[in-house]
């Protein structure tokens, strides 16, 4: 079972993960973090979030590669996965959605997408 | 009309034949009908005819040349001319002693030099003939020569020569002079074969020369075998055709250009030269089968030193083939192995471009990662102190910085999309694009900035057909235009945007009431960099960019921007699409 409430925030820059936090705790969500891609895995096999909201240019693993192994995880079949990333070309882009990933939001980001994206998919 | 240009091409071949016909067929003509006359003539004007015949004919030959050659190259037909002039010469004195004298003349006499000084005349000159035409001097050319030379000799003093070694003559020398006539005559037969194998394309004049030889040969063999020869036979035709066919081939205008020359190292083996190779290669065992059937005494030292020659020469010959193979083979593993080094050079420059490629995509992707990932907490932490600050003054100052962080974030996409574009043409990911919907998208979310800049937005659209293209670039092209116009649109101004669809192109029209474009700046407009000077002057943030962005995105969709303006009156920007097909 996964926590239905609890969102995975993973990004190897502590100011963004601070605000991604701040922001999805700000509407309502509990938010776990981890600071690379390797913790990412771990927390996320840990807590069984809801969703995670992951960096792809993270050191240890990258965002494809935490994804990569989730998505491979049965036990985490039912989370979403929403990519991070100041990588905007269309190939990242296309990558990750091919990777598995549910959304693909570019960095800078405006808070009010990123809460409506997370609210989208866990409607 | 009917004028193909096989048609036009046969036009100076005919034309050359109508011309050719007077001189050559009006010879040939008469000269058959005097070769007839002759046989029907009494005996003592039968002999004056007969070197009237001939002498007409070398005089032909020499006017032939004269004509149809420049000075230069008319030495073999004026060898061709002398040597026929020796047997004319040995006519007339055979026609003096029999018209005169009511005899023959002694034998040997002053005719038989004439007669024999004219065979090397006439083969030297077969030979410069073939010699214009190249193939010739190839070791291969000069075996296969030799091969027939040995079969010809072989035979010669078999059958023409030898014989006279046991017959009685008044003195050794009047032996040797009748040895002599089919020795000579080995000369002409090389020059007749290698005339037979010599290059392709033969005119008529070539084929007229090649039958007036033969003729000649056949007469002389015959003559040979059969030594009971008077004035007046039949056999006097086969001479007398010679003669005129010679002189034809001269009239010949063709005799010019008399084969395609052949510029080939090794002669080809067409079934002509295989065929008389074989032929003079079985000259020996043949020779000792008709020796040995016919009971004639066998000349077994002849024999065999013949066919020792024709042997050694056949296997020089072959062995020439064997090293030619072996030497293209050679040259093929050699061409092949450096086709091969070229391929694997190619291959590995292809990779070397494909990983330059990769690099330099990767470049700037990174670029792009670092420059956005300090912007993305500046623009995020300012969000969320503006919303909450509750000192208005405060918050205003705070959207005055995340106005900038958004300005800064606009100049690094556009620098990023200009440096991609240096490496190349913009690469689109295609798919069919309804333009109606993407325009009315676009207008809306620039409502906010009319309203701020309080500048009219009219939005006036049509269903036009899909385009194929890249949603994403056509909505910054679009938002590039329209956010050009809100700029450049001073308060209470208007700015318009039409859809309209004008049979295959589409059309997208954004205008403005703004502060125009003057001529001069006009042209510079969609370079990078460029910002114009009434811009420049009315302090409107740019970065240059916007327009040169536009035009590629434009271009890479197989389109046309252009612009219209006023200067005080405003500005539209044009751009046409081609529809999907």
């Amino acid at each position: 079972m996964t926590d239905a409430r609890l969102v995975l925030c993973a990004d190897d820059d502590e100011d963004i993960l601070s605000l991604v936090s701040l922001r999805l705790r700000r509407a309502g969500f509990e938010v776990t973090t981890a600071a690379d891609g390797a913790e990412a895995v771990e927390v996320a096999r840990a807590r069984r979030p809801v969703l995670a909201v992951l960096d792809v240019m993270m050191p240890k693993r990258t965002g494809y590669e935490v994804l990569a192994e989730l998505r491979g995880d049965e036990a985490l079949c039912g989370m979403k996965v929403i990519l991070l990333s100041a990588r905007v070309q269309e190939g990242d882009v296309a990558r990750g959605m091919d990777a598995g990933a549910d959304a693909y939001l570019a960095k800078p980001f405006k808070a009010q997408d990123l809460v409506a994206k997370v609210e989208e998919l866990l409607a | 009309m009917t004028s193909s240009p096989l048609a036009s091409r046969a036009v100076p071949a005919v034309a050359a034949r109508v011309r050719s016909a007077p001189a050559t067929w009006a010879f040939l003509g008469v000269g058959l009908l005097a070769i007839g006359l002759y046989f029907l003539l009494p005996p003592d004007v039968q002999s004056v005819f007969y070197v009237v015949i001939g002498f007409s004919s070398v005089m032909a030959i020499y006017v032939g040349a004269a004509r149809n050659l420049p000075k230069s190259e008319r030495l073999p037909w004026q060898l061709f001319a002398f040597g026929l002039l020796g047997q004319v010469a040995g006519d007339a004195i055979f026609a003096v002693y029999e018209v005169s004298l009511n005899r023959e003349p002694p034998s040997p006499s002053i005719a038989d030099a004439f007669y024999l000084a004219g065979y090397p005349l006439l083969a030297l000159g077969v030979l410069l003939v073939l010699r214009r035409l190249g193939g010739q001097t190839s070791r291969a050319a000069i075996l296969d020569t030799l091969v027939i030379f040995s079969g010809v000799a072989l035979v010669q003093w078999v059958f023409f020569i030898d014989p006279y070694n046991h017959m009685h003559f008044g003195s050794e020398f009047a032996r040797l002079v009748r040895m002599a006539y089919p020795a000579v005559d080995v000369l002409l037969l090389v020059a007749f074969a290698q005339l037979l194998v010599g290059p392709g394309g033969r005119t008529r004049a070539y084929r007229l020369l090649l039958g007036s030889i033969a003729l000649w040969v056949v007469a002389d063999e015959i003559f040979g075998l059969n030594s009971s020869y008077e004035g007046g036979a039949w056999i006097d035709a086969l001479w007398l055709g010679s003669y005129v066919m010679w002189a034809a081939a001269a009239l010949e205008p063709s005799m010019a250009r008399i084969a395609v020359p052949d510029r080939r190292r090794l002669p080809r083996l067409t079934s002509t030269r295989l065929g008389l190779l074989a032929l003079a290669s079985l000259t020996a065992p043949a020779t000792l089968l008709i020796e040995r059937v016919s009971h004639h005494r066998v000349h077994a030292f002849v024999i065999a030193f013949g066919g020792a020659v024709l042997g050694g020469v056949v296997l020089l010959r072959l062995a020439g083939l064997v090293h030619a193979v072996e030497r293209a083979g050679l040259a093929e593993r050699l061409a092949r192995r450096e086709a091969e080094q070229a391929q694997q050079l190619l291959a590995f420059q292809n990779e070397q471009l494909l990983e330059i490629d990769r690099l330099k995509d990767e470049f700037v992707s990174s670029i792009s990662h670092e420059l956005r990932t300090p912007l993305t907490s500046i623009a995020g932490y300012v969000e969320l102190l503006q919303e909450d600050e509750e000192d208005a003054e405060k918050r205003g100052h705070l959207t005055i910085v995340g106005r900038n962080a958004e300005r800064l974030l606009a100049l690094v996409s556009d620098l990023l999309f200009a440096a991609r574009l240096q490496y190349g043409r913009l690469e689109l990911e295609r798919s069919p694009v309804d333009l109606r919907s993407l325009v009315e998208q676009c207008v809306d979310s620039a409502k906010p900035r009319a309203q701020a800049a309080s500048v009219h937005l009219d939005l006036e659209v049509e269903d036009v057909p899909q385009i194929l293209g890249e949603q994403a670039k056509l909505a910054q092209l679009l938002d590039n235009l329209v956010s050009n116009a809100i700029k450049f649109t001073p308060r209470d101004g208007r700015v318009g945007v039409r859809l309209t669809a004008h049979h295959e192109l589409i059309r997208i029209e954004v205008s403005d009431t703004g502060i125009g474009i003057p001529d001069h700046d006009r042209e510079r407009l969609f370079e990078r960099f460029f910002r114009a000077q009434s811009a420049l002057e009315r302090q409107i943030q740019g970065t240059g960019l916007g327009l040169y962005i536009s035009k590629a995105i434009v271009d890479a969709h197989d389109g046309r921007i252009g612009v219209d303006s006023l200067p005080g009156e405003g500005t539209t920007f044009v751009v046409e699409l081609p529809a999907a097909a």
